[in-house]
């Protein structure tokens, strides 16, 4: 009798807490998200399995000695996964675009209001009952606004490890979410007119040019904002191994093999942190509220940024591409081809858009690194 | 209440630094692509690519049937040709 009582508290069913059963659910939603909906379906995939694992009862997955544990504690909490990823993208990243028309890094740099403003919500929010952000939390919140994941969850493991799963799972939603977000406002700040503007093509760039754009941002970098360096020279290491074309197997284990890899434990690691008690509060709906309200904000300041440069710029640009300098590469640019095309089926704004999408990826790299220097010391 | 007032100064300080900041170093990399890359995509063109006949048989076979033929196909040819022409001007 006494062996049956012992199994019996050896199994789940015994042990299960109404919290973990609810997470377990978060973990099926996001799981349901990735399969079903296609929504950024990479990340959410594993982190929505390692919410399911992490929340088992007493196998342990996320105390010391458990695989996630680790995961976490080597990838996510060093800051490396991140950085890796970082890599990866800046192999996959074509700075061909912004290079012919520098002007749209404007646009990136005015798309990043969307993470500043964010901070006074983050900071309103504390007059509700059971919220407490200090700066450090509202700045990793914020980030969010910058629609990129793995410059949100880098700083968010720097700055506040406790609300990184939160904060995780609201900037993957928010960034597979960019096609419904996004449009509406596009669409209310914009003419019919303007939407329908067909922009100058752009002029063919030269290989030098493009190998030595990563060496000159990264120097810069060094020069400005060392506190960036980590994001920025993994992120022009992966782009200088795709534009030199002498080490066409390292950037194309850097864009496949390596980022994949990664994108598994990152996901995992991510997963470990939607424990119940971490996620079941009033600041997680706090967290995904003002995530939605700085990517808003972001898009619209790139889309009032483009109207007023269409007003001053000799050559015409057309606003919807504005809108593309939240990065979410390369979903916010297709967004702004796709509104362009309702407007003017004969207007192509993708490589356009192209141009303020990466320049959001490197002014939301430069944000943070503001952040970590001003908050993070 | 005046914990409150003095993290909104700051979120206030903060958000304006970091835009006036992400605008500067995003500035000068626009400077920085109008001069020093612009002076280099001048200086330093791309080169044009010339098929290499030796290298790529694939690429060979492909540009005859485009009827694009090499320029020592063309200088065999006319040899031959002109060869061909002055023996007949010779037989007359």
């Amino acid at each position: 009798m006494d062996s049956l009582i012992k199994l019996w508290f050896s199994t789940g069913l015994a042990n299960f807490e109404l919290g973990q059963v609810v997470m377990m659910l978060v973990g099926c939603g996001l799981l349901y998200l990735a399969i079903a909906r296609n929504f950024e379906p990479l990340l959410l995939l594993p982190m929505g399995f390692g919410a399911i694992l992490t929340n088992i009862p007493v196998a342990g997955f996320s105390e010391v000695g458990g695989l996630l544990h680790y995961i976490y504690y080597a990838g996510i909490d060093t800051g490396i996964f991140p950085l890796i990823i970082f890599m990866g993208v800046g192999a996959m990243t074509d700075f061909g675009a912004l290079i012919a028309n520098p002007k749209t890094l404007l646009l990136g740099a005015a798309a990043q209001f969307g993470i500043f403003a964010t901070l006074f919500g983050a900071i309103a929010l504390n007059y509700v009952p059971g919220i407490e952000f200090t700066l450090k939390d509202a700045s990793a919140i914020a980030i969010i606004g910058g629609a990129d994941g793995p410059t949100a969850i880098f700083l968010a493991s720097k700055l506040a490890p406790e609300l990184l799963g939160a904060i995780a799972v609201a900037a993957y939603s928010y960034m597979a979410l960019v096609p419904i977000i996004q449009p509406p406002i596009m669409k209310a700040l914009t003419t019919e007119d303007e939407r329908k503007i067909e922009m100058k093509q752009l002029r063919p760039v030269t290989k030098i040019e493009k190998i030595i754009f990563p060496l000159g941002v990264l120097i810069m970098t060094i020069f400005f904002l060392p506190s960036a360096t980590p994001l920025v020279g993994m992120f022009c290491l992966g782009n200088l191994m795709r534009e030199s074309g002498v080490v066409d197997r390292l950037s194309s284990t850097a864009q496949n093999e390596l980022i994949n890899i990664t994108t598994i434990f990152l996901g995992l690691g991510v997963g470990s942190k939607l424990s119940a008690d971490a996620f079941l509060n009033v600041e997680t709906l706090g967290i995904l509220a003002l995530g939605a309200v700085a990517f808003s904000i972001g898009t619209a300041s790139g889309v009032l940024m483009a109207k007023t440069m269409n007003k001053i710029s000799k050559d015409p640009i057309n606003p919807l591409i504005g809108a593309a300098g939240v990065s979410a590469v390369p979903m916010a640019a297709r967004v702004a081809n796709k509104v362009g095309l309702q407007a003017n089926p004969h207007n192509f704004l993708l490589m356009h858009a192209m141009g303020p999408n990466v320049a959001g990826v490197l002014g939301s790299a430069v944000a943070a690194g503001v952040l970590l220097a001003l908050v993070g010391g | 209440m005046d914990n409150m007032q003095q993290q909104f100064i700051e979120a206030g300080t903060l958000m304006l630094a970091g835009m006036v900041f992400v605008f500067a170093f995003l500035g000068v990399l626009i400077i920085f692509i109008n001069t020093v890359l612009a002076r280099l995509a001048v200086k330093f063109p791309d080169a044009i690519v010339v098929p290499n006949s030796r290298t790529n048989k694939k690429s060979k076979s492909h540009s005859k049937s485009n009827g694009d033929i090499s320029p020592a196909v063309v200088a065999a040819i006319s040899g031959a040709v002109k060869r061909y022409r002055a023996q007949h001007s010779q037989d007359k």
